[in-house]
């Protein structure tokens, strides 16, 4: 076998035990969805097969399926804004510290060992109108009655931030970890401030991970569920509710399967637009 | 150390402590309300008791459990790393046609709403008539892992140059040894970071948990989910800061130790 | 257990050859993985095989104190005389657990502690029942027989569960910020009243919801006429909630931590509440939501295994452990049975056993209208 030929088949043998998961655990059983999302749901609950195209044209045409699916995206690119503003300079912080980072960052996972959604519930220990918070202003004076803080989208993002900031942050710091910091300091030394230095230097240089992060946080974030149920007002409702209702709630399979289907093609062509401009091969090109 | 000075860094060094202020706070509350004397959690305290660590220790439901969540997470994070790292070293060590698109493909596990993913999977299996069991269980897992393992370590791939395996390589050493002796070490905090998010979301998972597991297999997530309706046991608490305790007190201690020992051998 | 004895002889074998130098290491992890992959493929099909021969039943219900109580007094005493093991799992709510019987092959689930009647008629209708052979149960004489006749009026007379526990979904209000007298007077309107805006939460369920409407508008919840002023009652206390709640945990949190002053509850949790020295008042309104919960035998089971383990179940032992955990009064009657000093105390509790004060779902009602009102409900929820 000539070289070129092996040099050319090594790549697929490393993707293949990857490539073979994701095929026959998730593009496989996702062909059940797309048949399913075509049935129809009677009456009765039992699913009627067939050809039906009502479920797309709902899904579709349907201004509350679009609403709630504009809001989502809204709410998941604040919370992916509000990880990468607070999430970076912690990341800096780690990576360039004298301490030991494996425990700073092993910290980070911490509230991972809470279950998600006894996290998501104490915050009415935090916040709530007899949290820990209200009962500090209320004795320092600053208020006279409890501030009313929870169950809105301020709420339900802070929630989000809290369960995706871990994911940003680790990716950032892995990022920046790779950066060799006599960079930085050359650009100083060639006359550059130091705020000059960073965004010249290091801010490019870890962009990988920063927007490895950001998809992270969006893609999860418009995904979630379980926060919005816990932390939303009545009309703070994301579009996996939706999804979620939908299948488990209704038993309307092929609704949920359309809906569902929808969500996919979004984010697969978010995910489709950050592979072709921020994704790997063009970081490359930039680091090339 | 030029940089870990002045103004800039005090304000950084800051803004993190406010960072990782916020990330413990709800970690606080269920690790103060694990000392409640009374039942269902809520402040002020009713008094301080150790009953529910007690408690958790004879309760075989909830260890048994937390076995469980164990060993998924730990099979999952490492089959789900291993994958994730060979793939990624595909698809930026090597010139793969349509590799936007099966970076695409390989992340999709997590644009799928979980419990669409969880229904799909059951369907399919139904369909080929073999039952739930503990490897599907983990297989799920590995599934819905995979793409944090393959965005983490692609991202620190990308910035090791090239150039450094070619001196590897051009001083003799084969591809092997060049992985295992040059890039490996190189993109191991990655490695470890795709882990540890492998790990973590594996032990915090639910909607997919609930619909995979076979019988008399449950993790803890799923535990609390069937407390739900009721009340949740401060057990669980206790559980919490028990492994919140692991987790920092005995790495803590061991650089402790570790330094008190080079003091004294110093010294 | 064979299979896995198997497998471990056979990778000690390899190993041992390994060790030896018989083998070199691709060949020795080709093995292995091959091994695996047998052993991963194989449990299942076990696992199948044994089910042919009985050799346990599956069991799903509530988790903490619930199963903790079942396993106790009713699974391990069952193995014990039977020899049959009892593989219990737990769900988070009746809806999901539906969701995974649908998605899962016939026989994989037997019994669960469903919500009574509509899940009942719902998945008599999916034709997921089975059918009781009652003389195997005889615990089951003493049980509440209203509790009985509303399962027998779906199946045709038969029986596909045991009824077990019952309780009501009332109002739960903070004695500080609402009185017994102001409750007496509003009853299921207070959850509409403007004063108490953005101190109010209900339950984010489409049933609870328009029964609760259906209260607020002077209907009857077994057959409202009028469904636009119910949707118009169910969007104005949506209006004036903080949030929907979703669980009992969560519940008991918004009412101890004074998010809110009124709510719908579920019986056993306010008591719980209250047991706890928190003044939360409790009221049934006139037409209040009653419900029970029973133990359903999914078809495809061994049925003879099932009615012993429900025979177990029923047993009053059991069932006051499992009344005393959840603070749900047991479907048994207290004139037959005694039920010890707690369950009198429980709220919704009838030392008649007539159950003549509390009103049930109509199930052919309500589950003919489920696939337009859940929909419905969905939307008017959240916002719309």
């Amino acid at each position: 076998m000539s070289v070129e030929a092996r040099e050319a088949r090594q790549p697929w043998i490393l993707l293949s035990p990857a490539l073979t998961a994701v095929g026959l655990l998730l593009f496989v059983p996702l062909i059940f969805i797309v048949v399913y999302s075509f049935w129809l749901r009677t009456a009765s609950g039992a699913d009627q097969v067939g050809f039906f195209l009502d479920n797309w044209q709902e899904a579709l045409t349907d201004r509350f399926y679009r609403d709630i699916l504009i809001s989502t995206l809204r709410i998941a690119a604040i919370t992916t804004l509000v990880c990468a503003l607070m999430g970076y300079p912690a990341a800096y912080f780690i990576a360039r510290s004298r301490g030991n980072k494996a425990i700073l960052l092993l910290m980070l996972m911490l509230p991972f060992w809470i279950s998600y959604i006894i996290r998501t519930m104490s915050w009415i220990n935090i916040l709530g109108v007899s949290g820990a918070l209200n009962t500090f202003l209320m004795w320092t004076g600053l208020v006279s009655e409890p501030i009313q803080m929870l169950y809105n989208e301020p709420t339900v993002i802070l929630g989000l931030v809290h369960f995706l900031l871990p994911f940003m942050i680790l990716n950032v710091y892995v990022s920046l970890d790779g950066i060799d910091m006599t960079l930085e300091e050359a650009a100083t030394s060639l006359g550059a401030n130091r705020w000059e230095a960073f965004l010249q230097v290091t801010l490019p240089l870890s962009l990988p991970g920063l927007a490895a992060g950001g998809l992270l946080c969006f893609v999860l974030g418009a995904g979630t569920y379980i926060t919005p149920l816990v932390l939303g007002g009545p009309s703070d409702a994301m579009f996996a509710n939706l999804v979620f209702e939908a299948i488990i709630t209704q038993l309307n399979w092929p609704l949920g399967s359309a809906l569902s289907l929808m969500l996919l093609a979004v984010l697969g062509l978010l995910v489709a637009i950050y592979n072709r401009y921020l994704g790997m091969a063009q970081l490359m090109k930039g680091l090339g | 150390m030029r940089s870990t000075s002045g103004l800039g860094w005090h304000l950084i060094r800051g803004w993190a402590l406010l960072v990782y202020v916020f990330m413990f706070l709800p970690v606080a509350v269920v690790v103060l309300l694990s000392f409640n004397d009374s039942q269902f959690g809520s402040f002020p305290m009713t008094g301080l008791s150790f009953r529910w660590f007690v408690e958790l220790w004879e309760n075989e439901a909830i260890l048994r459990a937390f076995e469980t969540s164990i060993v998924l997470c730990l099979l999952t994070s490492i089959i789900s790393t291993t994958l994730g790292v060979l793939a990624s070293l595909a698809l930026v060590r090597y010139r793969v046609p349509g590799a936007n698109a099966i970076s695409t493909l390989l992340i999709a596990p997590i644009l799928v709403p979980e419990v669409v993913l969880a229904v799909a999977l059951l369907l399919f299996l139904n369909f080929l008539g073999i039952h739930k069991s503990f490897a599907l269980l983990l297989f799920g897992h590995v599934i819905f892992t995979l793409p944090f393992v393959i965005l983490v370590v692609q991202a620190r791939l990308v910035s090791i140059r090239r150039e450094i395996e070619e001196a590897a390589m051009s001083l003799g050493a084969n591809p092997v040894q060049t992985f295992f002796q040059i890039t490996l070490p190189l993109m191991l905090p990655a490695v470890l970071a795709g882990a540890l998010f492998a790990f973590t979301i594996s032990f915090d998972d639910i909607t997919g948990t609930l619909f995979w597991k076979p019988g008399g297999v449950e993790t803890i997530p799923t535990q609390i989910f069937a407390m739900l309706r009721n009340s949740i046991s401060p057990e669980i608490n206790a559980l919490g800061t028990v492994m919140i305790v692991m987790t920092v007190g005995l790495p803590l201690l061991g650089v402790a130790v570790a330094r008190r020992l080079a003091q004294r051998s110093g010294g | 257990m064979t299979d896995k004895m198997d497998t471990t002889t056979r990778l000690e074998r390899l190993r041992e050859r390994y060790m030896n130098g018989d083998l070199d290491r691709r060949g020795f992890l080709g093995l292995i993985g091959a091994a695996g992959l047998a052993y991963g493929v194989q449990t299942p099909f076990a696992r199948h095989a044994l089910a042919a021969n009985v050799s346990q039943v599956r069991f799903d219900g509530w988790g903490g104190v619930v199963s903790e109580a079942f396993r106790k007094y009713a699974f391990d005493p069952y193995t014990k005389q039977t020899g049959i093991e009892v593989v219990d799992g737990t769900f988070g709510g009746g809806d999901e657990y539906l969701s995974r019987v649908k998605a899962s092959p016939t026989g994989e689930y037997n019994i669960a502690h469903l919500s009574g009647v509509f899940d009942y008629a719902r998945y008599h209708n999916l034709g997921l029942s089975s059918e009781l052979n009652e003389a195997n149960i005889p615990n089951l004489k003493y049980v509440i027989p209203k509790l009985v006749d509303v399962f027998r009026a779906v199946t045709d007379g038969k029986l596909s569960c045991v009824p077990y526990d019952y309780g009501t979904t009332g109002i739960a209000y903070n004695r500080k910020h609402v009185s017994d007298d102001e409750m007496k007077e509003k009853g299921a309107k207070i959850l509409i009243d403007e004063r108490l805006k953005d101190k109010i939460s209900g339950w984010g369920d489409w049933r609870t919801r328009i029964w609760f409407g259906a209260l607020q508008t002077d209907q009857d919840p077994n057959n409202a006429t009028d469904m636009d002023a119910v949707w118009d009652a169910i969007r104005q206390h949506r209006d004036l909630s903080l949030k929907y709640w979703g669980s009992g945990a969560e519940l008991m949190s918004l009412l101890a931590e004074e998010e809110i002053y009124v709510t719908e509850g579920w019986s056993g949790r306010i008591y719980a509440l209250q047991e706890q020295g928190h003044d939360i008042g409790y009221m049934d309104p006139p037409n209040g939501y009653g419900w029970q919960e029973c133990l359903f035998v999914i078809k495809g089971s061994p049925m003879e295994p099932c009615e012993e383990l429900l025979n177990f179940m029923l047993a009053p032992e059991t069932s006051i452990a499992v009344a005393e955990g959840q603070n749900y009064p047991p479907a048994l009657d207290p004139q037959k049975v005694d039920l010890g000093k707690k369950i009198p105390t429980l709220p919704a509790f009838d030392p008649t056993g007539k159950l003549a004060g509390l009103t049930f779902a109509d199930p052919g009602y309500w589950n003919g209208h489920e696939a337009e009102w859940s929909k419905t409900f969905g939307r008017v929820q959240k916002g719309y």
